[in-house]
């Protein structure tokens, strides 16, 4: 989840009331968990669905409602000018397709409202934009250029300044030699066209979704701001136009218009969507008795347009709140309206008798009888490392199930054993009192039809007068009194075993396991020096079907 | 303090009541105990405050060489003047005859004048009958004897100045005896000698016995399922690996949403199932991803098997097969998060999660069964903050009050399954689901701020929890 921090004086300052402590207090009844607090700023994570959350004019937004300060949608004025116009190319419904844009004048951009400005598109272009790839925004100083625009495809010979250098660079250069270039080169393929924003003057103004010119470069000198978003669907390209549009003008700057046509492309209209939300919905799902105006007024707080008809209430959504699908998210925006703190729980008693899992319980009672027989039960990660599974236990690693991209080294194979991580755990305690004897239950990884995955029971005695005898009488005492299953060893051999103390675990002629004494060079292996033995049989097939 | 002692203890006691000095050799040559069992039952004695132990020192004296040689022969001038007896002796005759002690029989016998000599001859002059040194000798003779047996002192220290006559040996020893509370208890030994046949130190400390049990984390979640159970939900098994239909697709989230990416979720290398729902599922779960998210639903990428990233993808699946009007189901386990590992994080843990199907059933009635369960857990403190989750409308979270950390923590969370997630999946009733990770509840409960603390079964840990909390 992502985390913005939030800076309470400016908070103050935007949402006009001095009480900290309550504006504090509010911000989880918005969906924002408070990471931390230090002084004037306060961290707080907020959900992926609300990129309006990732600026604090968004945040202001929201709290202005639940409030009551403020209570209906935020609306957007947006002057009608002919004075910006973007012209789009055929050639770009190849590469991206879609372009919008709006202008915001007369705005004072200061270090703080810069500083918000690039955290939002981060965000957008995170989670919505899905990694830039759906859609992307280009942020540029409206007095830097001239319009109208043209959105074209150029090769890949083109050359212009990018933002954050000095000279001219060809775009097979950006893309191979700029950090974003090669982050977010994939998304272009390897067509020979790419897509290009171009003003009137035949002036590079960006190169979507990669970077911007230099000459645009936003600074806090900037008064007006031109904003295009491009991606691959048109719906999603307005969605994120809205969220910063919204935002800007919450920062005090004027929308204008940017007349956009050509190649299935039009000028935003940021239309507001109606939705009918029952009455009987909303009471049944919360248990409530709400009467339609109290479920009005609940919505015109979540910063919603409302209005009651007989029993429904006639819901307008703007065109930033596209993570409103239907009615069941009106129901979660009269919960906020309405305050959970005021929602009481209820108790009712269940409609029907509970029952646990008869495998977990077989599991259950096997952990028992393995208590009985003096063996401390331990618990390991099925996600685990070569190093323990087969280097250090001399095991054929040749079925290997790995994990991608694992961010932890310790953790990058699914277990097929769980007694090498029984041996690891008695190196980790040499410093204990022997005897000590662990057992395991848990889920082993095998390669099939995609995968398959058997309980398995593993454990292991040490100390200094431990024998294959003892461990033998441990696993046929386990089988008999848990399952009255009688069973054979076999001699055998085993890499984790010694040569000659290894035996199969054999049930009605079928081999269910290993047992045996843990060789010398494993246990040299892992620096453990009294003697240990230990089994580890499959219950799957055995116990369980 | 006990009044019972040991074999070992009674013997030594009785013992030094009737001596009351002795060393640790004396007390094994009277009571034929071992020196390894005397050794103890005075350590075990000193330890009662029951004998005083002093460390004292001890000079013996034993022969050296000459002093032997003097012990069988005579002392050199005693040898000198058996020779002289019958008659004058020429210098060079006494000097072949006494060869080596020639020089120091006649030094010591001019000096005492029990010589003379006439410039060719010696002759005797006035022998004594007795020589002091000799009585020291023959006393000592083979053996070894304390310094304290020797009376003539003033002698010894001329014969300790000969050379190899005398050697001195300095052994350190220890000197036993009963303290004023040893005295006073011994005539309670003497009577439990008849009372008490076989009786043993009651009050001594033993060796620590390990009990085996059960895993503390196990313990939580037997609870937990207990809890569960009693609240009316039925128990579901279900696979650690997933197809990313039932761990994604069927809980509407997008296929290309960040949440699905390789950096939190672990797929299978090379892994895809061919058998993930049935058609009529797959279709209906595609239409709705496309009609909603706008994109091309792929069929392959629901395929990767993944490691489920929560135990929704059973409750799901169980609502998917089953479509009940009515029910309460829960499905406890292992779900995966490719996260770092950190005293906070881990790779694998456990979650459980439960479902509410009913047609009067609501937000609130789940609030009321959360608030039950946490109750049931000890965690009284409790309120609900709203949060987001892909596949649920409206969700909420709850924050349990810990007073060891003076703060409010994000335990479980709840909501109401989305009409995007039941409808395609033919489900027409309102499902709530609730749950949460488990090792969070596990590290109020156990106190632990680490939580790796539950699989590194660290024995010393393993030993030390109480059981039966």
């Amino acid at each position: 989840m992502p985390v913005i921090a939030l800076e309470l004086p400016r908070l103050q300052k935007l949402v006009g009331i001095t009480n900290r402590k309550k504006i504090v207090e509010m911000l989880p009844f918005l969906g924002l968990d408070i990471e931390s607090q230090e002084n004037d700023v306060v961290r707080v994570e907020y959900s992926p669905n609300r990129p309006d959350f990732s600026t604090d004019f968004g945040i202001t937004l929201s709290l202005l409602g639940i409030l009551g300060k403020k209570k209906g949608i935020p609306k957007l004025k947006i002057k009608k000018v002919s004075d910006y116009q973007i012209t789009v190319d055929s050639s770009v419904s190849k590469v991206r397709p879609f372009v919008t844009g709006i202008v915001a004048r007369y705005g004072k951009i200061d270090e703080k409202v810069l500083q918000q400005v690039i955290i939002m598109q981060e965000d957008l272009h995170f989670g919505i934009g899905r990694r830039r790839k759906k859609s992307s925004i280009g942020i540029h100083d409206l007095d830097t250029i001239s319009f109208p625009f043209t959105y074209t495809t150029t090769s890949r010979n083109h050359k212009f300044i990018p933002l954050h250098s000095s000279e001219e660079n060809s775009i097979s250069e950006i893309l191979q030699n700029t950090e974003v270039g090669q982050e977010y080169g994939h998304i272009l393929g390897n067509s020979t066209k790419v897509p290009i924003i171009i003003d009137s003057m035949g002036k590079t103004v960006s190169f979507p979704p990669i970077i911007n010119s230099s000459m645009t470069t936003v600074t806090t000198k900037t008064k007006n701001l031109f904003v295009e978003v491009t991606g691959t669907d048109k719906n999603g390209v307005e969605d994120m136009l809205a969220v910063v549009a919204t935002i800007l003008q919450s920062a005090g700057f004027e929308l204008c218009t940017v007349k956009i046509s050509g190649a299935k492309n039009s000028t935003p209209q940021f239309k507001k969507r109606q939705i009918i939300l029952s009455q009987n919905l909303v009471n049944t799902m919360l248990g409530l008795s709400l009467s339609p105006r109290k479920i009005v007024s609940a919505l015109k707080k979540s910063r919603l347009d409302a209005t009651t008809k007989n029993k429904n209430i006639i819901c307008t959504v703007p065109r930033y709140r596209f993570d409103i699908f239907g009615p069941m998210d009106l129901v979660e925006e009269v919960v906020l309206g309405y305050g959970i703190e005021n929602l009481e729980s209820t108790s009712s008693p269940s409609q029907t008798l509970g029952q646990k899992n008869h495998d977990n319980n077989i599991l259950n009672d096997l952990s028992q009888t393995m208590v009985g027989l003096g063996y401390m039960e331990a618990l390991n990660s099925s996600l685990t490392g070569k190093r323990i599974l087969y280097d250090l236990t001399n095991r054929d690693s040749s079925n290997i199930i790995y994990v991608k991209n694992s961010k932890s080294q310790e953790h990058t194979i699914l277990r097929d054993s769980i007694l090498p991580e029984l041996v690891n755990n008695l190196s980790n305690n040499i410093h204990e009192l022997y005897p000590q004897k662990l057992f395991e239950i848990g889920t082993v990884f095998l390669k099939g039809n995609p995968i398959k995955e058997e309980f398995h029971l593993a454990c292991v005695s040490a100390h200094n007068y431990a024998n294959f005898s003892e461990i033998k009488s441990i696993l046929q005492s386990t089988l008999k009194t848990g399952f009255n299953i009688e069973c054979k060893t076999k001699t055998s051999s085993y890499p984790t075993f010694a040569e000659g103390s290894t035996a199969e675990i054999v049930v009605n002629g079928k081999s269910y396991g290993f047992i045996g004494k843990i060789d010398s060079s494993v246990k040299e292996n892992f620096k453990i020096r009294v003697p240990i033995v230990g089994f580890e049989v499959k219950l799957s097939g055995l116990i369980f079907d | 303090m006990s009044k019972v002692f040991h074999e070992i203890e009674k013997k030594i006691i009785l013992l030094l009541d009737e001596n009351p000095k002795l060393t640790p050799k004396k007390i094994g040559t009277s009571t034929g105990l071992t020196p390894d069992q005397i050794r103890r039952g005075i350590e075990w004695l000193k330890f009662k405050k029951l004998v005083i132990v002093e460390e004292s020192q001890q000079v013996y004296l034993r022969l050296g060489k000459n002093g032997l040689g003097a012990n069988s022969k005579g002392l050199p001038e005693r040898q000198l003047m058996d020779l002289l007896k019958e008659k004058p002796r020429k210098l060079n005759e006494l000097k072949q005859e006494l060869k080596s002690i020639f020089s120091p029989a006649m030094g010591i016998a001019r000096k005492n004048n029990w010589i003379e000599t006439d410039g060719e001859n010696i002759s005797l002059k006035n022998p004594p009958s007795d020589i002091l040194e000799e009585k020291i000798i023959s006393k000592i003779g083979k053996n070894k004897i304390l310094v304290s047996e020797i009376e003539d002192k003033k002698t010894l220290e001329f014969l300790k100045k000969r050379p190899n006559f005398i050697i001195e040996e300095i052994e350190k020893s220890q000197i036993i005896s009963l303290s004023e509370k040893g005295k006073s208890i011994s005539e309670t030994v003497k009577i439990s000698e008849d009372v008490v046949v076989k009786a043993i130190d009651v009050e001594a400390d033993v060796p620590k016995t390990f009990v085996a049990k059960t895993h503390p984390l196990k313990d939580i979640i037997n609870e937990i399922r207990e809890i569960f159970v009693t609240l009316g939900f039925t128990e579901i098994l279900g696979k650690l690996a997933q197809p990313c239909f039932w761990n994604f697709d069927a809980l509407f989230t997008p296929q290309d949403h960040p949440a699905r990416e390789l950096q939190d979720t672990f797929y299978l290398d090379g892994v895809n199932s061919k058998k993930i729902a049935t058609p009529k599922q797959i279709q209906q779960v595609a239409k709705v991803h496309k009609n909603s998210w706008r994109y091309l639903w792929s069929i392959n990428k629901a395929r990767q098997m993944v490691l489920r990233t929560h135990t929704t993808c059973d409750t799901i699946k169980f609502l998917a097969d089953h479509k009940p009007d009515e029910a309460r189901v829960f499905s406890l386990g292992r779900v995966f998060r490719n996260e770092k590992v950190s005293y906070k994080h881990l790779v694998e843990f456990n979650q459980v999660e439960g479902i509410v199907v009913g047609k009067n059933t609501t937000l609130r009635d789940l609030m009321g069964i959360q608030r039950e369960f946490f109750h049931r857990m000890g965690l009284n403190k409790i309120k609900f903050w709203p949060t987001y989750f892909p596949y649920t409308e409206p969700s909420l979270q709850s924050m349990v009050y810990n007073e060891r950390l003076d703060k409010w923590v994000e335990l479980f969370g709840m909501g109401i399954f989305r009409p995007e997630v039941t409808k395609p999946l033919g489900i027409t009733k309102p499902v709530l689901a609730w749950g949460g990770g488990i090792e969070r509840i596990a590290m109020l409960k156990y106190g632990l701020d680490d939580v790796r603390e539950f699989y590194s079964n660290n024995l010393k840990w393993l030993r030390s929890v109480t059981k039966c909390q």
